[in-house]
């Protein structure tokens, strides 16, 4: 497993993030699936822009966000 | 400044080294001009592939000239500091319009320039909004808005979209309108955490200027690491030395001062500024 930390990702058509720690689980991600790991033909589920037009974020979560994190079950 | 020439003889002193920026964020911090013709251009029909997406009479038309990358326009610059969309767009056709659509985290801000938008939310709001109008719609955790001209004339909109400053933040819809005939020749903050400003969650402040005579006036960015993108909505722009025409636009960072000087024909100049 990569030491690197997980990555935050934002599609820049719609702004639909996607966490590495949270995975997709209701699309076939599980909990720290790695963007590098996810097939370039992937699109975001909610508008289809394609994964090369997601943006690496660095903005942190509101406050009580995201409202289930695995990390914090664990 | 990190060393131009790596052969050089002189030793680096320890923490000269910066990460080496990506293409993408040295396109996001740096000054351009940008001329109209220059911007990105779609043209989506209520009909075919896009159908979904766009409503309308079967001859509606939705046009979008784009400043950043957005959508199918993807040969362009990807953004300015914290701005990814700058449009300038024209529905044409009643019913023509963005059907309800997901989104998250941007802060959408939408300035009517004619007819009228009728933009509806998952906040909760129908709202009709006419020229001077505008509105900032924080998506958040997620929100879903349908956009349309119900009139029979051209909808001309500018839509803005800025990244948030914390991510799934509450949704939020706020409102406001620039008087043109009252705010005459002043610049005016329009979004942006000053008195009177609709208050987003960013670092970013939106200004207007209408103008029917020619006017000088300094703009002075909140601090050195702020950029300001100028475009001109109508007439003229003489803007740091760089005359501007009609849906021209520049962006300059790193400025204490930038001078502007209106033409003393009608001008409407829209300003954003934005931290790095």
């Amino acid at each position: 497993m990569s030491n690197e930390p997980l990555k935050r990702l934002m599609c820049l058509g719609c702004g639909f993030l996607y966490d590495e720690a949270l995975g997709l689980p209701e699309h076939g991600l599980p909990p720290g699936t790695r963007w590098a790991d996810i097939p370039e033909d992937w699109a975001c589920p909610d508008c289809g822009t394609p994964k090369r037009h997601f943006e690496m974020v660095e903005i942190p979560y509101a406050l009580g966000q995201p409202e289930f994190c695995p990390a914090d079950a664990a | 400044m990190r060393s131009a020439n790596p052969n050089s003889a002189r030793p680096m002193p320890p923490n000269a080294f910066q990460p080496i920026q990506t293409i993408k964020e040295m396109l996001m911090n740096s000054s351009f001009v940008m001329r109209a013709s220059e911007r990105g251009y779609n043209r989506f029909l209520s009909t075919g592939a896009a159908s979904s997406y766009i409503g309308g009479h079967p001859d509606s038309i939705l046009t979008r000239h784009s400043s950043f990358n957005f959508g199918p326009y993807q040969a362009g610059r990807p953004g300015f500091g914290r701005l990814r969309v700058f449009g300038d767009e024209t529905f044409s056709g009643a019913g023509c319009g963005y059907n309800i659509h997901p989104h998250h985290n941007f802060i959408i801000c939408a300035f009517v320039l004619e007819c009228q938008l009728t933009h509806i939310n998952t906040v909760g709001n129908i709202d009709q909004l006419t020229p001077g109008d505008f509105y900032a719609f924080s998506a958040g955790s997620g929100g879903k808005h349908c956009e349309v001209n119900l009139k029979q004339d051209d909808l001309h909109v500018i839509y803005i979209w800025m990244m948030p400053d914390q991510l799934l933040l509450p949704p939020l819809y706020s409102r406001s309108h620039f008087d043109a005939l009252s705010s005459r020749n002043k610049l005016v903050t329009l979004v942006g955490n000053v008195d009177g400003g609709v208050r987003v969650s960013q670092d970013v402040k939106v200004s207007r200027l209408v103008s029917d005579k020619s006017i000088t006036l300094e703009y002075v960015p909140t601090s050195a690491v702020h950029g300001v993108y100028a475009s001109v909505l109508e007439g003229t722009v003489d803007c740091a030395g760089t005359p501007l025409e009609r849906r021209d636009s520049t962006g300059i960072w790193g400025a204490e001062r930038i001078p502007l000087r209106t033409s003393a024909q009608e001008t409407d100049l829209l300003i954003v500024e934005t931290a790095a």
